[in-house]
Formats: C-alpha cells, sequence, structure tokens
C-alpha cells in the first residue's frame, strides 16, 4: 500500500469527518481562520486579540480563592514577525491536532516540537515557543492541552504514605495500590493524567499532606518514618511542580478534605514554587481554578527561620535579588506577611536549602524543626 | 711612605663602566628579564631587522622564524631572510656590537633604530647559554655565503668570533641567525605568535612562516605584491631640536656659512624664515657655523623655536595606508569572518617636537569574534606590534577614555569597551615617544593622543554606521520574511479551513511594508560578497505613486574609468565619488533595479554604497538614508575631514503605527518567569 500522501491543505470534502467532539473542542479555531480571512480578503493586517498571561493581568477570584486571568489583552499581528510566525503556526497546530483526531492519536508536547519540522519557515526555534502556543490554544478555546491530545513528558512526581488509591492502568485493569505498603522506595510515581477516570481514593490514614520542593528531603523523611509517625502523606514537588502534580495536591485537598502544607528551600524561587500551588501560577492563569490549592500553606523554609535556626546560608546572587524584587511587584505576593518575608530575606542577603538543616543532624528535621512549624501552624 | 689619600684610593676604582656591561646587569631595559619574554624579544628584533633591510634593498620580504627545544630550558630560534645580506667584515659588528647600527642617525620611519636589538639577543644568549651566535650571510655579488659563529664581549662591546666559514647557499642573498637561548615558549597574548600575525597584518607585503617547536607551520601569506615607497631621509626639523643636537650639528656642518646652515642642514625653513630666525637671533647670516659660542648656539635655537616654520615633510613616514591595512586585517583575520571592516583611517601628517608622525586606524567588527570580551587591541608604532605594557601606553588610555556607549558598545567607564571589536592603531613616526627603551608602549603626549582619538572615533563611527544600517537591514528582512513567506502561506492555511479560494494579498502586503525598499546585493554567488557588479532595487510598497530620485556616494576608486550604471546616471562625479539618476514615478508595487558595473578588476561589497533617496521622507523609506538638505553643499563622508564632531543620526525608530495596543508576542511571557512546570 502506498503511504498516506498528506495534503497540504486539506480540503474539507475530500478527508474523513473529524470526531464531533474534536470539531466542537477546535470550533474557535476555525472561527478564527474565519476572521483570518477576512481580514485578508479586505486588505488589513492579520490579527488576533489575547488574554495576556502577564504578573499585570491576574486578578484574584474570591468565589475560587485563585488567580485568574484579567481583562488585558494583547494583540497577536501578522505585522511583526513574531505575530506573523504565531499565527501561522497556529494553523498548522490545528491541523496536526485535526490529523491526530482522525488517527486516534496522541502526542507529547516534545513531539509536537519536533512534528514543527515539516512546517516549513513556521516550525518553532524552541520548545519554549512550541508550549507558549499550546497554552495559547488553551486559551482561545477554552480548553485543556489533554482535549487536544497533547501530553506532558511524564514528570513522575512522587507520592509516600497511606494513602490508598485505584489506578486504572495502560491495560484498562482497575489496581489498588497502598502509597506505603505497595510501593518502593521511590515511592507512587504521578501518571501525566491524575483525573478521575484514571485515579480515585479509596481509603486513607493521613492527617495532612507535606508538599516538598527537593528529593533529597523526602528520602530523609521517609527513612526517618516521618510519614507514619506524624501521619504525613509526602508529596515530592520536583523542583517547580508540574500540572499533574498541582492538579493531584489539589484533589487531595477537596476530595480528602487534608489540609497541605508546602515545605521548600528558603530562595525567592521557593516562594515561587509556593504561589503556583497555593495561588495559580501565571503562565497557567487560564486554568487556576483547576490546578491551584487555595488553602495550601507554607511552611518554610522562611527567611526569620534562616535566622532562627540559624542555618547555614548562601548569600543572595544578584538573580535572587532580582527575582525577590520581582515579587514585590507579584499581585500573588501583595500581602503583609509575603512583604515582610520577602523583605526580611532582602534584609538578611541570605538564602539556605532545606537539607541545611543536617547542620543538627539527620534526625532534627523530623524531631525538632517539622514538629515546632507544624504546631505552630496549628495542623500538629 | 705617604699614605694615600682617599681620593686617591677612590679614584683607583674609578673606571668606565662598558656599555656591555651596564646592559648585563639591565636586562630589563632591552626585553631580556624573564625566559618568554626574551623568546619573544630575540623573535622580534631579528625580524624587525629583516623586514628593515628587505626594504632599505627593495626585496619582499620572506622571513622565516624557526623555534625548537634543544633542552627544557633552551631553546633554538632561526631566523632567516631574503634580505640583501650583510658583507662578511661588518657582520661582526652587526650581531656582535651594541649601538652598532645605520638607522640611529638617519631621520626617517624604521623598526629598529638604535642598533641595540639583536645584539642584544647575542648578548644574552651567549649569558645563558654560553652558545655563540650562528650567521650565516650572502650577498648578491659573493659566490658563497661567509659564516660567523660569534659571542659579544661585554667587556669591549665588540665580537669575539670564534668561528668563520664559508657555506654554499642555495639562495642568491639573505641572511640567517641561529641563537641558542635560555627561554619558554608560549602562546597567547605576549607570545611570539601574536607578534608576528601582527607583523602580518601591518606588513602585508611581507610573506612570513612560523614554525614552533611542536612542529606546528603557520604561513600568513603576502596580501600585496607592492612594497611600501621608502621612506625618505630628511633633515632633522627645527622645532624638534635640542641643544646639544644643534651644537653637534654646527660643528659638524660642511656649511660655511650660517645662512647655508639654515638652508641646507635643516628641513621646513622657508627663504623668509630664514631671515626672520637671522634676525631675532641679531645674527647676519655669514658668521662661521662650526665656531659658535655657546651663547650663540642658545640664541640660535631660542630664534629656530620662536619661528614659525612648514610642518615637516611626511616623506619621511612609510604609513601602511588604508587600502593596504584593510587587506592586511583581512588576510590575517579572514577566517573569522567578520561582517564588517571599517574603511581605514589614515590621519594626515602632524608633528610632534619636531618629528611628523601619522596615525592610522583600522577596525574589524562581528563574525566569529567574542562579543562578551573586550575589544582585541591591537597596537603598532612604525609597523612593529606592541605586546607588553598595554595599560600603560597612550593608545589603550585614549581607547578607554572614550565614550562607546555611543558607538553601540558596552563599556565600563575609563575601561577598554567590550564587544566583537578588533581595533588596529597604527603611529608612525622618525622618533616615536615610548614610555621606556623597551619599546613597548607609546608615550602620553598630547598631539599624539589627540590624532589617535580622531582616528578612532571616525572608525567608531563608521561602526556605529554599520550597526545601525544592520538593525535597519533586519527590520527589512523580517517585513520581507513576512511578506514573501509567512502571509502567502498562512492565507493559504485560512482560506483551506473557510473552503475559499486565496484572496489577493496585494493590498495587505502594502500595508504591512508601507515602505519604499531599497535592496542591495551583489552579483555573486554570496550578495553580500564583494563582487563585479551590485544591483540597486528599489520597490514602492506604499499606495501612493512615489516620485523618486536616487543619489549615491561610491568608494573613490570605484567610479573612475570603467565605472558604468544602468539605467544611465544622470551625473558621474569621480571627484565626489557620486552618482546620481535622474527621476521616476513608481506606481504602488511597481519596481525598478539599478545595476552598478564597477571599473574592471574592482570588486565591491554592497553594503560600500552609500544610498540616499529623495522624493519618500524617512517613515517610509527602508535600506536607504533620505537625502540630506544639504547634499549639495557637503562633502561626501568618505572625504569629509571635518565631520568630527558630528553626531551620528541615531537609528531610526521603527514606525510607531500600532503602539496603541499591547503586543501580545511580545509580553513578559516571553521572559523567564520561573513559575511553571
Amino acid at each position: 500500500m502506498p503511504p498516506k500522501r498528506k495534503s497540504p491543505l486539506p480540503t474539507k470534502s475530500k478527508v474523513p469527518a473529524l470526531p464531533t467532539s474534536d470539531r466542537a473542542i477546535l470550533q474557535p479555531t476555525l472561527d478564527l481562520a474565519q476572521q483570518i480571512y477576512d481580514q485578508l480578503y479586505k486588505g488589513d493586517i492579520p490579527r488576533m486579540k489575547l488574554p495576556l498571561r502577564t504578573k499585570q493581568n491576574i486578578q484574584f477570584s474570591s468565589r475560587e480563592g485563585v488567580w485568574r486571568l484579567g481583562n488585558q489583552s494583547g494583540i497577536r499581528s501578522a505585522r511583526k514577525l513574531d505575530g506573523a510566525l504565531m499565527l501561522l503556526r497556529t494553523f498548522w497546530l490545528v491541523d496536526f491536532i485535526e490529523e491526530m483526531a482522525r488517527d486516534g492519536k496522541h502526542s507529547t508536547l516534545r513531539e509536537l516540537y519536533y512534528i514543527s519540522e515539516q512546517w516549513e519557515e513556521a516550525k518553532f526555534h524552541s520548545e519554549n515557543e512550541s508550549n507558549l502556543l499550546v497554552e495559547d490554544l488553551e486559551v482561545l478555546c477554552e480548553r485543556m492541552r489533554e482535549d487536544f491530545r497533547l501530553r506532558p513528558e511524564e514528570n513522575g512526581a512522587s507520592v509516600i504514605g497511606d494513602l490508598t488509591l485505584t489506578e486504572v492502568n495502560r491495560k484498562g485493569q482497575k489496581k489498588k495500590i497502598n502509597c506505603r505498603d505497595d510501593v518502593g522506595d521511590g515511592g507512587y510515581q504521578l501518571p501525566a493524567n491524575v483525573e478521575k477516570e484514571k485515579i480515585t481514593f479509596s481509603s486513607h490514614g493521613a492527617k495532612f499532606v507535606l508538599a516538598i520542593e527537593c528529593g533529597g528531603m523526602v528520602d530523609r523523611l521517609a527513612e526517618n518514618g516521618f510519614d507514619e509517625d506524624q501521619n504525613a502523606l509526602l508529596v515530592h514537588l520536583k523542583g517547580q511542580p508540574a500540572r499533574s502534580t498541582r492538579r493531584f495536591l489539589k484533589r487531595l485537598n477537596e476530595e480528602l478534605k487534608l489540609p497541605v502544607v508546602v515545605f521548600t528551600d528558603g530562595d525567592p524561587w521557593s516562594f515561587r514554587i509556593f504561589a503556583s500551588v497555593a495561588y495559580g501560577a501565571i503562565k497557567t492563569a487560564h486554568i487556576s481554578h483547576y490546578l491551584a490549592t487555595p488553602g495550601a500553606e507554607f511552611l518554610g523554609v522562611t527567611a526569620s527561620d534562616i535566622e532562627n535556626y540559624k542555618l547555614p546560608s548562601d548569600t543572595l546572587s544578584d538573580r535572587d535579588i532580582q527575582a525577590l524584587k520581582a515579587e514585590l511587584t507579584d499581585p500573588r505576593f501583595n500581602t503583609e506577611e509575603w512583604k515582610s518575608e520577602i523583605e526580611l530575606m532582602l534584609q538578611n542577603g541570605k538564602k539556605a536549602e532545606q537539607q541545611s538543616l543536617a547542620k543538627y543532624g539527620l534526625n532534627y528535621v523530623t524531631e525538632t524543626y517539622l514538629p515546632e512549624k507544624l504546631t505552630e501552624m496549628g495542623v500538629l | 711612605m705617604p699614605p694615600k689619600s682617599i681620593a686617591e684610593e677612590l679614584a683607583s676604582k674609578q673606571k668606565a663602566i662598558s656599555i656591555g656591561e651596564f646592559f648585563e646587569r639591565n636586562r630589563q631595559i632591552l626585553g631580556f628579564d624573564n625566559p618568554s619574554r626574551a623568546l619573544l624579544t630575540a623573535v622580534k628584533e631579528a625580524v624587525d631587522n629583516s623586514i628593515d633591510s628587505c626594504e632599505e634593498a627593495r626585496i619582499l620580504p620572506e622571513v622565516l622564524v624557526e623555534i625548537s627545544k634543544v633542552t627544557e630550558e633552551r631553546l633554538k630560534v632561526v631566523v632567516e631572510d631574503n634580505g640583501p645580506g650583510i658583507v662578511r667584515k661588518q657582520i661582526a659588528n652587526v650581531f656582535g656590537r651594541l649601538l652598532y647600527g645605520s638607522r640611529f642617525h638617519s631621520n626617517r620611519q624604521a623598526r629598529g633604530q638604535q642598533g641595540i636589538g639583536i645584539s642584544a639577543a647575542v648578548l644574552y644568549a651567549g649569558l645563558t647559554t654560553a652558545t655563540p651566535a650562528h650567521i650565516v650571510s650572502k650577498i648578491e655579488e659573493d659566490p658563497a655565503a661567509n659564516v660567523v659563529d660569534l659571542f659579544l664581549d661585554t667587556q669591549k662591546n665588540l665580537a669575539r668570533v670564534v668561528k668563520e666559514d664559508v657555506l654554499a647557499w642555495d639562495r642568491p642573498h639573505g641572511t640567517r641567525i641561529e641563537l641558542v637561548l635560555k627561554a619558554r615558549y608560549q602562546r597567547g597574548r605576549q607570545s611570539p605568535f601574536e607578534y608576528l600575525k601582527g607583523t602580518a597584518i601591518v606588513n602585508p607585503h611581507a610573506r612570513l612562516v612560523f614554525v614552533e617547536p611542536d612542529g606546528t607551520r603557520t604561513t600568513w601569506e603576502r596580501a600585496t605584491p607592492d612594497l611600501p615607497a621608502l621612506a625618505k631621509e630628511i633633515p632633522p626639523h627645527p622645532h624638534g631640536l635640542e641643544l646639544g643636537e644643534l651644537d653637534q650639528m654646527l660643528r659638524r656642518s660642511s656649511s660655511k656659512t650660517l645662512q647655508l646652515f639654515l638652508s641646507t642642514d635643516l628641513s621646513g625653513i622657508s627663504r623668509r624664515g630664514i631671515s626672520d630666525v637671522l634676525q631675532k637671533g641679531e645674527f647676519t647670516g655669514r658668521e662661521n657655523p662650526s665656531a659658535f659660542s655657546p651663547e650663540r648656539v642658545e640664541r640660535l635655537l631660542a630664534a629656530l623655536k620662536d619661528t614659525p616654520m612648514a610642518t615637516p615633510s611626511a616623506e619621511c613616514l612609510s604609513p601602511i595606508g588604508p587600502m593596504l591595512i584593510k587587506r592586511g586585517l583581512k588576510n590575517v583575520l579572514g577566517s573569522l569572518r567578520p561582517e564588517f571592516y571599517s574603511p581605514p583611517v589614515s590621519r594626515p601628517p602632524k608633528v610632534h617636537a619636531g618629528c611628523p608622525f601619522i596615525v592610522e586606524v583600522g577596525l574589524v567588527y562581528g563574525g566569529d569574534l567574542p562579543s562578551d570580551q573586550p575589544v582585541q587591541l591591537l597596537r603598532f608604532a612604525n609597523r612593529v606590534p606592541l605586546l607588553f605594557q598595554q595599560g600603560a601606553c597612550a593608545i589603550t588610555q585614549t581607547v578607554a577614555d572614550m565614550d562607546w556607549h555611543r558607538y553601540g558598545l558596552e563599556q565600563k567607564s575609563g575601561a577598554i569597551p567590550v564587544g566583537p571589536v578588533v581595533l588596529l592603531v597604527h603611529v608612525a613616526s622618525t622618533k616615536v615617544p615610548f614610555t621606556s627603551e623597551a619599546k613597548e608602549a607609546v608615550a602620553h603626549t598630547d598631539d599624539i593622543t589627540r590624532e589617535i582619538e580622531l582616528a578612532v572615533q571616525t572608525a567608531a563611527r563608521n561602526m556605529k554606521l554599520h550597526l545601525s544600517r544592520r538593525t535597519r537591514r533586519d527590520q527589512a528582512m523580517e517585513k520581507f520574511t513576512i511578506i514573501q513567506k509567512i502571509l502567502p502561506r498562512m492565507a493559504q492555511k485560512a482560506s483551506g479551513i473557510v473552503d475559499k479560494p486565496v484572496p489577493d494579498l496585494t493590498r495587505v502586503i502594502t500595508r504591512i511594508m508601507d515602505v519604499v525598499a531599497v535592496e542591495a546585493k551583489g552579483s555573486g554567488e554570496d550578495p553580500a560578497k564583494p563582487s563585479p557588479r551590485t544591483s540597486l532595487t528599489l520597490t514602492n510598497y506604499t499606495s501612493r505613486i512615489r516620485p523618486i530620485e536616487l543619489f549615491l556616494e561610491l568608494p573613490l576608486e570605484s567610479v573612475k574609468e570603467g565605472f558604468s550604471a544602468e539605467p544611465a546616471p544622470e551625473t558621474v562625479s569621480q571627484e565626489l565619488g557620486r552618482v546620481t539618476f535622474p527621476l521616476q514615478k513608481l506606481t504602488p508595487n511597481a519596481k525598478v533595479t539599478y545595476t552598478l558595473t564597477w571599473p574592471k578588476g574592482e570588486e565591491m561589497e554592497a553594503e560600500d554604497v552609500d544610498i540616499f533617496v529623495a522624493g519618500v521622507d524617512e517613515a517610509h523609506l527602508l535600506g536607504a538614508d533620505p537625502l540630506p538638505g544639504d547634499w549639495d553643499v557637503r562633502l561626501p563622508a568618505a572625504l569629509v575631514e571635518a565631520a568630527e564632531n558630528a553626531e551620528i543620526a541615531a537609528a531610526r525608530p521603527t514606525p510607531a503605527e500600532g503602539d496603541e495596543e499591547v503586543d501580545y508576542d511580545a509580553t513578559e511571557k516571553k521572559e523567564s518567569f520561573a513559575d511553571e512546570e
């Protein structure tokens, strides 16, 4: 059989019909095509309007308790090369999604980046560009990227603790897993899809969730038996947490009513990790209501912890200072608590890793630091 | 026996110190203070001598430098040239005596002067390895070469010849010297390699071959077959004279009268000047110069200094010249593929302390040059690279003291700017003022510093002009990419989705461009490289009919016999390098192409053409400048000396249309706000 030739210009009449659900999902892109066509026909420069995903354009939604996109928008115009390229790429991307829908396929974001090699002058120059375009499409269609058959790389954030869940595995079989007894030292690995059709919660013996930035600290708490001693569910954030990790935390919080406590390094970047868990990230502000856990609390390491516990510290770099100053103009940090925290860090000029607590021995974090902090917060 | 007086006792210990012994103890003065520097100095002195002697004999220099390892601490240096050779009885004097030379007394530009250099290397070799210098030299008249092995006797300041021989040598003439000395080989900033590279740049008529101890062989081919004009010897200029010097000249003069002395033994004095000097010094002119009392000498000097005179002739100088600076730079730096060679600057001769001097500057930008490193400063004095004492040098200080931000480079105040730039500065003079005898840094003097500043500023302005042109060209390229590649595809895709025929895009294209665009291209395979023809295409991407007049400023050498243009120009000025064309009416979306054919053998870069267009305002012009209002009264930039303080027109801002709305693709989500997965 000769290979299926892909026409560069699929016209509706020649190709098999798109599954109805996919057509509905992509309807806004068809409207966009019509809009661009009309502009070209009239002799206008093609342009489209998109809400800005900047820190100046996020608003607190008191109903959902998270930060969502505001009303400011920008213009993507073919007057500039970047804008022209992104408009053209949008059409290529829609083509690609339709092709996947017809073939019943899915792709990773990284594969999408490589697929664009076929897009001639419109190919992506970096994966950042392709990720941004997918987010643009999410905003345009008010959908999630999974609806477009696009998924992230497996991120593999892990969970350790007394939680029994049921996962539908690749073969479609339901598998019951206890995240403490049925897993190895690495814990239970979160799949990219953590929705109800994939994971349901069965039972648990946890009192709270401890979301931890670094793998080394997760291992320390597990080895010290912190999960069992304190009935904690340990979730590894792996730096900036992936969408699935944030979504999973939100489900634990909403469905199991478990308080979520975030334990990170004491530096400006950790503040942003917490913000994306608790308030919603700027880049995904259009789906904050779906990803952010409004009740999550920041445990530390705080700027005052560095002083109070006399932790070994590093001097803030120029980039760190810049990041802290940027946070002072970030609406999500516009509270008295955060302002004083950020200003204290700026004033002391110091940052510390969570593992610096080992200064006082391997058990100090589980026997002294965490119990003290958690008691202070009212969790224990 | 009467006791000796203390004075007598001391007197018995007082004796002359020989020059040789003095230098033996003060090696740093001559550049032999450490093993790696000693190696460089030895190579430098030998090579300078070789090229000087070739030029004097009007021979295109070919110099071989070979360094090999003898033991861990000892290196053998061989320098061989195709110069005229040295007659047998002079070999011992040239190589075995300090302060022996032919150029010290001559008043013209030369690399070596004092006659210290190469004999100091022989002295150093003898001191550190007890090995004699091995010299082979053949003059054209002799059938065989003379071979001499010698040491320098420091007490007598004479050669101690240890072996003499003759040798059949397969070359018509030339000199070879072999030295074994305590030395260390290295590459890097202050190395024989860098020295030879620099030498190759400013001596494009020389062919240099360098063999390193590990066998690596580098050849710098010659970039021009023309020897530089031989600098003429001229009598000293009165304004540069010192009292003792004048006294000596008077004593030795063969002129019978002061009048005659003034007109023949000194340069730059007119007949009028002579009578002025005589009057001011209260001389008759009939005095015998050889019998002047000290008081008279002083009076004469005062009168000379007090009388205005013509500047000394620059015939005694041998500048490299703009064309050869560019060729030399291209020859040596070409592998870095720089995107821009500034038209080199050769300042008119000026005078410092009675000695004429010329400052020349070349500048190279971009390509593979590192953009995060300080500008590479190549300093030269009389065609010799200066590798040491960069910080103390007037050239460095002048460059660091300039404000480079205005030329588009980053700079910490008072430091060498940062950017992908090689900057060549050459100071040529009969007497370059150095900070020390080792001749490593040009001393700070107001006259010379000022000239360096003016020359570097001119080159920097050219660079800035190139950068703003590049920005404009990039903007033009961007628009062309949009209308030629992106937009048609976008129209095709959108039309496909809505299932309608692709609409006509002319109006959209006109709207996006909204300019009259000028595209300059070479005719060669790479349109950006020099080529025998250059084409200029003017396209009217606006919605109006545009009456357009094209004006060009071209390099002078390109507008001579053999230059032609199609369509035919209205006027061609060979003196000014200007070409103008008759008025054309361009309807929207119409284009016209002008083809310039360069004189036979000339190749030009599209960038060498300065393009001006009348009839279109600046905001609607791409790839050219609007015709300046003072075009008729102003000289072309290439000829303008006085433009020195003119501000460069800032790069034209992009059209302001659409500014009120936020450009979505330029918002901060593009910055790395580490806030997501």
